[in-house]
């Protein structure tokens, strides 16, 4: 296994990438500008790419240069270009109805992270992996799993809910790189795909929204109809 | 040890006299992003000249604290370069007499005189200024301990020139979580310390000035040496910020004429970097209201606690 024998340089330099990740999963998760949102998804993409392409270089996959590239364009510039495009034609720049406030969401997220943490560390422990890099991969993709599903819980907004699932999505590809760096070429195309479909599906079900319901958000949503 | 001594006047001199070309290069850079002309690189130089070559006026309830406090903030922007590593990685005589701290201290002290002078002539503006800057200084100085503690705990020891030694020898650590939080908790640090946008106004003379506010009655010569006194903690500041955390390299290490002339272009370099970075900052954000200062301070404190949680963890 990789994380098992890194030397010293590569290792900081890959706790470094996953650590800013998970920054920039928490400065969505206090943010409630969807623009914000988007800026740190498009980072985190990008801080992403870079953890590919370092895996890549230390661990000697060549073939994980072009998963950064297409991570890079795809995550980082071409789904937050379409979902710019659904915030830009929906006119809707931030959650004005929170019910949990951004603070509390925060503090929150942090526990979710020391949860996590000590789930790393026993899972660390059990496949003889303590104090390397793999306990910290597994904990910010852990809580960056959990981060993601508490922006899908707490927050109602169409588009905040797709940037959770986006999240959550980045952090098992955060976790798989580091953990599993030779996984095939062919899967994480596929991941790619998925994703697009994902957000055109929800481009189109918000339009739908926006025409039949007049609103994005869940709360609005009260009645189950075909 | 003749040459020691004359390495260490050259550290001064470089701070005393290269401080206005790094406020000019910023406000310049800053006008030049705007798309005007800008007033030049040397404009601070000009202005010190000015104010040098006129009288001093007086307010009839100024004490001997007026008096002083240029002298003392100024003096105390002379003693700190003493103690860091501007030009040379090595210690050179008398940088003994202080470590990160006792820097710390003396800047402190600067600003605390320029305090005491902004309420001792008892205008309404020195008292508003003087009041917003402790109120600063509360939220700021917590976070400036934790990132002090996180230095300590990342290289076990408070000499700049060991932590500088520490990072140049192990790229290890210099890519480490812990090590790259600190640069963003003391960047965040930087901006509020030298009176830049998002915490500080971009026009010098309005409503919400803090550090123009408490030397709003000093005139001629002592408002030109309570001014270049200001422009070298920021110089200062930036050396710290560069040479012990974020650019180690590019020092002089046997500190020949050669080397010093290198050590002074990579200086340079290094500013110009940072110089960037916090031009970036001012032309993309806007000034925070009064009531969210403690956001910035508060994300910076939260960067220098996850930096000790990271040297704990290595």
């Amino acid at each position: 296994m990789l994380a098992a024998n890194l030397d010293p340089v590569a290792s900081s330099i890959f706790s470094m990438l996953a650590i800013v990740s998970l920054v920039l999963a928490f400065v969505m998760l206090g943010s409630r500008w969807l623009n914000n949102y988007l800026y740190a998804f498009a980072a985190e993409s990008w801080v992403i790419a870079a953890l590919s392409a370092s895996v890549g270089y230390y661990g000697g996959y060549p073939e994980l240069y072009l998963v950064a590239g297409l991570t890079g364009f795809f995550r980082g510039l071409f789904l937050p270009y379409l979902v710019w495009r659904i915030i830009y034609r929906l006119d809707v720049a931030r959650e004005i109805h929170v019910f949990v406030q951004p603070s509390s969401t925060l503090v929150l997220g942090a526990l979710c992270t020391v949860f996590t943490l000590t789930v790393a560390y026993r899972v660390g422990e059990s496949l003889g992996l303590a104090n390397t890099v793999a306990v910290l991969a597994l904990t910010v993709m852990l809580s960056m799993k959990l981060i993601g599903f508490l922006m899908l819980t707490v927050r109602h907004e169409a588009l905040s809910q797709i940037l959770g699932l986006l999240i959550l999505e980045n952090g098992i590809f955060l976790g798989a790189q580091i953990l599993v760096p030779g996984m095939p070429m062919l899967i994480e195309i596929v991941i790619l795909f998925d994703l697009l479909i994902i957000v055109a599906c929800f481009g189109v079900l918000v339009r739908y929204l926006v025409t039949h319901v007049g609103s994005t958000s869940s709360l609005k949503l009260r009645r189950l109809v075909g | 040890m003749i040459r020691e001594i004359i390495l260490q006047i050259c550290q001064v001199a470089a701070v005393l006299l290269l401080a206005p070309l790094l406020q000019g290069a910023i406000l310049q850079f800053e006008e030049r992003v705007q798309m005007a002309r800008g007033p030049g690189l040397f404009q601070p130089y000009r202005d010190l000249l000015k104010l040098f070559r006129k009288q001093i006026v007086v307010p009839d309830t100024a004490s001997w604290i007026y008096w002083i406090t240029p002298f003392v903030a100024f003096t105390a922007m002379l003693t700190v370069p003493i103690l860091i590593p501007v030009l040379t990685d090595f210690p050179l005589p008398l940088s003994d007499m202080g470590d990160i701290l006792g820097g710390g201290l003396v800047l402190t002290l600067a600003s605390f005189m320029i305090v005491l002078a902004g309420l001792d002539t008892g205008s309404a503006y020195g008292g508003i200024g003087s009041s917003r800057s402790v109120m600063l200084t509360i939220l700021a100085e917590p976070a400036l301990i934790v990132v002090f503690v996180g230095i300590t705990l990342l290289a076990k020891s408070m000499l700049p020139f060991a932590v500088n030694h520490l990072l140049v020898k192990n790229p290890a650590i210099y890519l480490g979580p812990a090590h790259l939080f600190l640069i963003a908790a003391f960047f965040a640090l930087l901006l509020v310390e030298t009176d830049r946008i998002p915490i500080h106004s971009s026009t010098h003379i309005e409503v919400y000035m803090i550090e123009e506010a408490r030397i709003l009655e000093y005139s001629g010569p002592f408002l030109a040496l309570l001014k270049w006194a200001s422009m070298m903690k920021q110089f200062i500041l930036y050396t710290i910020f560069c040479n012990v955390l974020l650019i180690p390299w590019g020092l002089s290490q046997q500190g020949t004429a050669l080397g010093i002339a290198g050590s002074l272009m990579a200086l340079t370099l290094k500013f110009l970097l940072v110089a960037i970075a916090v031009v970036f900052v001012e032309t993309a954000q806007s000034r925070l209201r009064f009531y969210r200062y403690q956001e910035l301070l508060a994300a910076s404190f939260v960067f220098a606690v996850l930096s000790i949680i990271g040297t704990q963890l290595s």
